[in-house]
C-alpha cells in the first residue's frame, strides 16, 4: 500500500464517521423534537399559542402557565397522589421482594419447590387483562377511591421476586457465615448484610417499579373514580378530553411537563442502573 | 410421682422442642420472610385469575351484583358464536394462506437445522388447525351474525396493531443498537436520547402526540408544509388512525428493545469479531454470522415481550382516539373495559380478560418451545 492510499484510506475512514455521526445527529434532533416542542408550548403565553403553536423555541418566554398550574385545579393534588401511590409501592415492593427473595436464595425449606414455581407463574398473568376481577375484590372491600387500592395491586411483583433470588443466590456466603458465628439472628443478617449487598438490585428494581407505577394509566382509571384520588397520570389523560384545549394549550403542556418532571430527572441520574435493570430483569425470563 | 422423674423429664422435653427447633428452623424462617409476599400475591395476583374465572360462569352485573345468575359457558359461546354461523374456504382467504405458509417455512428452517422437528411439528399443527380450520368460521351470507360483533373487530384491531407495531419496533430498536453499540462518551449521550422518550407516562405521551399530528396545529403538518405536503387529518381518518398510532408507539417504546439488544451485543464474544477480520470476512458476512445468531436468544425474548406488550394496548388508543373513528382503533382492552363499567357486564367482560390471558399463555408457550435450551 503507498502513502497515498493509505491517507486516502485514512480520509474515507474518517468521513464516513463524520457522516454517520451527522445522521446520527440528526436523527437524534427529530427524535427529540416531541419534547423539545412541549417545553417550548408549555413556557408560550396562551395568547399567542392561539395563533403559532409550531415554535420550537419559546415566544415571549413566560412562566406563567407553570404558576397557573399551582393556582387553580387538581393537578397539585393529582401530583400529590403520585408522589404517595409510586414511593410506597416502589417500597413495598423492595422490601417484599427482598424477602422473598432472601428465602428463595438462602433458606432451605420444606414446599420450597413447589413455591418457587407458584411466584413464576405470576409472571404469566397479564396484569393488564384482570383489571375486572380485581376491580370486584376491591369492590367488597369498598376500598376504591383510597390510596391502598392503588398501592396494592402493584407490590406483590413476581418478577421482583424473581431478580431477588438471582442475585442473592449469586452473593458469596462467607460473610453470612462469620455472622452467623457471632450469633447475628436472621433478621439482622437479611438486614445488615443481605440488604446492603444486593443495592445494585434493589436500585435497579426500585427505579423500574416507581416508573411504571408513576405511569400506571389502566388500573388508576378503574379504581380511582373521584377525581381528588387521580393519579397525576389519570388526572392528565382526564384533561385531554375536556380541557379547553384550543385556548389553554400552554397550560395543559405545563401539566404535562410537571407530570414527568420526576420521571426525567430520575431518568437523568439513574440512568444506567435503569438500563442494566431492563436488561437483568428480561433477561432473566 | 417422684420429684426425680420431673426433674430428668423437664430437660428432656426441653430438648425435643429444640430438637425440632433446630431442625425447622429454616423452615419457619423462610416462612416468615416470605409470608408478607405471598399474602399480598395470592390475594391481588393469583386469586384475581381465580376469581374471573368464576365471574365469567355469571351473568353478573355491575349495578346489582348480589342478583347474579350462573349461566355456564354462556359468556364464551356470546364471546366467539353467532348466529347463522357457517364455515368455508373462501372467507378470508389471502390472509390464511400466508398464515399457512407458516408450515413449509417452519419445515424448511427444521430441514436447515436452525430449529428442531418437533417445534416445526408444533407449529405445523397449530397453524393448519388456527389457518386452514377456525378462520373459515364465519356470519354466513343470509342474515348471519356474531352475537358481539364489536368483540371481533376490536380484536382484528388488536391482531393488526401486534402485526403493524412488532415487525416495526423490534427491528428498528435492533438497528439502533447496531449503531450505537460501543464505548464512548458521543454514543452514550445518543442513547440516552433515543432511551429518553420511554420514561413518559401514557398521557404525557397522547397530550404530546395527540397534538403533534394534528392537521391544523401540529408540528409535523407544518413541517410536512414545506414539502408542499397538504395537511394529513392521521386521527381522524379510518385507514391512517392506527399506522399513526403504531408510530406514536414506536417513539414511546422503542428505547426499551433496543436496550435489550445492547446488552444481548455484549454478550457476544468479542473474539469471534477478531477471527472473522482476520479471516477477511467484510462488515455484511460478520452481521450474518456472528451478530444475527449471538442474537437469537435475545430476539426472541424480545419479539415475544412485543407481542404480549402490544397486545395490551389500552392508553394510546383510548386517550387519542377513544377507539375511533368509526371503530378502527377500538382495541380489545378498551372492549373490555367499557363492557364492564360502561354496560356493567363484568361477567362477560371476565371471560373476555380470559381470552386475553390464554393468547398471551399460547405466546409465552412458543417462546419456551422456540427458546435455545442449552445447558
Amino acid at each position: 500500500m503507498s502513502v497515498a492510499d493509505w491517507t486516502s484510506y485514512k480520509l474515507r475512514k474518517r468521513l464516513g464517521k463524520i457522516t454517520f455521526f451527522a445522521v446520527l445527529s440528526l436523527a437524534a434532533l427529530i427524535w427529540l423534537v416531541p419534547i423539545i416542542w412541549m417545553f417550548s408550548l408549555s413556557l408560550t403565553p396562551n395568547e399567542i399559542l392561539k395563533t403559532i403553536t409550531t415554535s420550537l423555541v419559546p415566544i415571549k418566554p413566560t412562566l406563567a402557565n407553570y404558576i397557573g398550574v399551582f393556582q387553580a385545579g387538581l393537578t397539585p393534588r393529582w401530583f400529590l397522589n403520585s408522589i404517595i401511590v409510586t414511593v410506597v409501592t416502589t417500597v413495598g415492593t423492595l422490601v417484599l421482594c427482598a424477602m422473598a427473595g432472601y428465602a428463595f436464595a438462602r433458606l432451605e425449606f420444606k414446599g420450597k419447590t413447589v413455591l418457587f414455581p407458584f411466584v413464576l407463574a405470576g409472571l404469566m398473568v397479564p396484569k393488564e387483562a384482570m383489571f375486572i376481577p380485581l376491580f370486584l375484590v376491591f369492590a367488597q372491600f369498598e376500598l376504591h377511591n383510597t390510596y391502598a387500592a392503588l398501592i396494592l395491586p402493584r407490590v406483590a411483583a413476581p418478577l421482583g421476586v424473581f431478580i431477588m433470588t438471582q442475585f442473592l443466590k449469586a452473593i458469596p456466603r462467607d460473610i453470612e457465615e462469620a455472622a452467623e458465628l457471632d450469633g447475628a439472628s436472621r433478621w439482622t443478617i437479611f438486614w445488615k448484610i443481605m440488604l446492603p449487598m444486593s443495592l445494585p438490585a434493589l436500585t435497579a428494581l426500585g427505579i423500574f417499579t416507581f416508573i411504571l407505577t408513576w405511569n400506571d394509566y389502566l388500573w388508576p382509571l378503574v379504581s380511582a373514580t373521584e377525581k381528588e384520588m387521580f393519579t397525576i397520570t389519570t388526572g392528565l389523560a382526564s384533561l385531554q378530553g375536556n380541557f379547553a384545549q384550543a385556548t389553554e394549550l400552554g397550560s395543559l403542556m405545563a401539566r404535562g411537563v410537571l407530570a414527568s418532571a420526576p420521571l426525567l430527572l430520575l431518568f437523568l441520574i439513574f440512568q444506567r442502573q435503569l438500563i442494566r435493570g431492563i436488561a437483568v430483569g428480561s433477561g432473566g425470563k | 410421682m417422684s420429684d426425680q422423674t420431673l426433674a430428668a423429664q423437664a430437660p428432656l422435653q426441653i430438648s425435643r422442642w429444640r430438637c425440632w427447633w433446630d431442625r425447622n428452623r429454616d423452615t419457619v424462617d423462610a416462612y416468615l420472610f416470605l409470608a408478607p409476599f405471598l399474602v399480598v400475591y395470592s390475594v391481588f395476583v393469583i386469586y384475581p385469575v381465580i376469581q374471573a374465572v368464576y365471574m365469567s360462569l355469571y351473568k353478573w352485573d355491575l349495578l346489582a351484583m348480589d342478583m347474579r345468575e350462573f349461566i355456564g359457558l354462556k359468556n364464551y359461546f356470546r364471546m366467539v358464536w353467532g348466529s347463522g354461523i357457517t364455515w368455508d374456504l373462501k372467507h378470508l382467504l389471502v390472509w390464511r394462506l400466508v398464515g399457512l405458509a407458516t408450515i413449509p417455512l417452519s419445515w424448511w428452517a427444521a430441514l436447515r437445522g436452525s430449529m428442531r422437528r418437533a417445534n416445526a411439528r408444533w407449529l405445523s399443527i397449530a397453524a393448519m388447525v388456527l389457518f386452514a380450520g377456525i378462520l373459515g368460521i364465519h356470519p354466513g351470507e343470509s342474515g348471519g351474525r356474531w352475537y358481539d360483533a364489536v368483540f371481533w373487530s376490536s380484536f382484528g384491531n388488536t391482531v393488526q396493531f401486534v402485526l403493524l407495531s412488532t415487525p416495526l419496533i423490534v427491528v428498528v430498536g435492533l438497528a439502533m443498537a447496531l449503531a450505537l453499540n460501543g464505548s464512548g462518551r458521543s454514543l452514550g449521550l445518543y442513547r440516552t436520547a433515543f432511551f429518553a422518550s420511554y420514561v413518559f407516562s401514557v398521557s404525557v405521551l397522547t397530550l404530546i402526540w395527540g397534538y403533534l399530528l394534528q392537521p391544523q396545529r401540529g408540528i409535523l403538518a407544518a413541517f410536512l408544509a414545506n414539502f408542499g405536503v397538504d395537511p394529513i387529518p392521521w386521527l381522524t381518518d379510518p385507514k391512517l388512525a392506527m399506522p399513526a398510532i403504531v408510530i406514536t408507539t414506536l417513539w414511546w417504546t422503542v428505547g426499551f428493545n433496543m436496550v435489550l439488544f445492547l446488552a444481548g451485543l455484549q454478550d457476544i464474544d468479542p473474539t469471534l469479531y477478531e477471527a472473522a477480520e482476520i479471516d477477511g470476512a467484510g462488515r455484511f458476512m460478520q452481521f450474518r454470522h456472528i451478530t444475527l445468531p449471538g442474537l437469537q436468544r435475545t430476539t426472541l425474548m424480545v419479539v415475544v415481550l412485543q407481542i404480549i406488550a402490544s397486545f395490551q394496548i389500552f392508553g394510546q388508543v383510548y386517550i387519542m382516539t377513544r377507539g375511533g373513528p368509526g371503530g378502527s382503533t377500538r382495541v380489545l382492552i378498551q372492549h373490555i373495559y367499557e363492557s364492564g363499567f360502561r354496560d356493567f357486564r363484568l361477567g362477560y367482560a371476565s371471560a373476555m380478560s380470559l381470552f386475553l390471558f390464554a393468547i398471551m399463555f399460547v405466546v409465552s408457550f412458543f417462546q419456551f418451545r422456540l427458546s435455545p435450551q442449552e445447558e
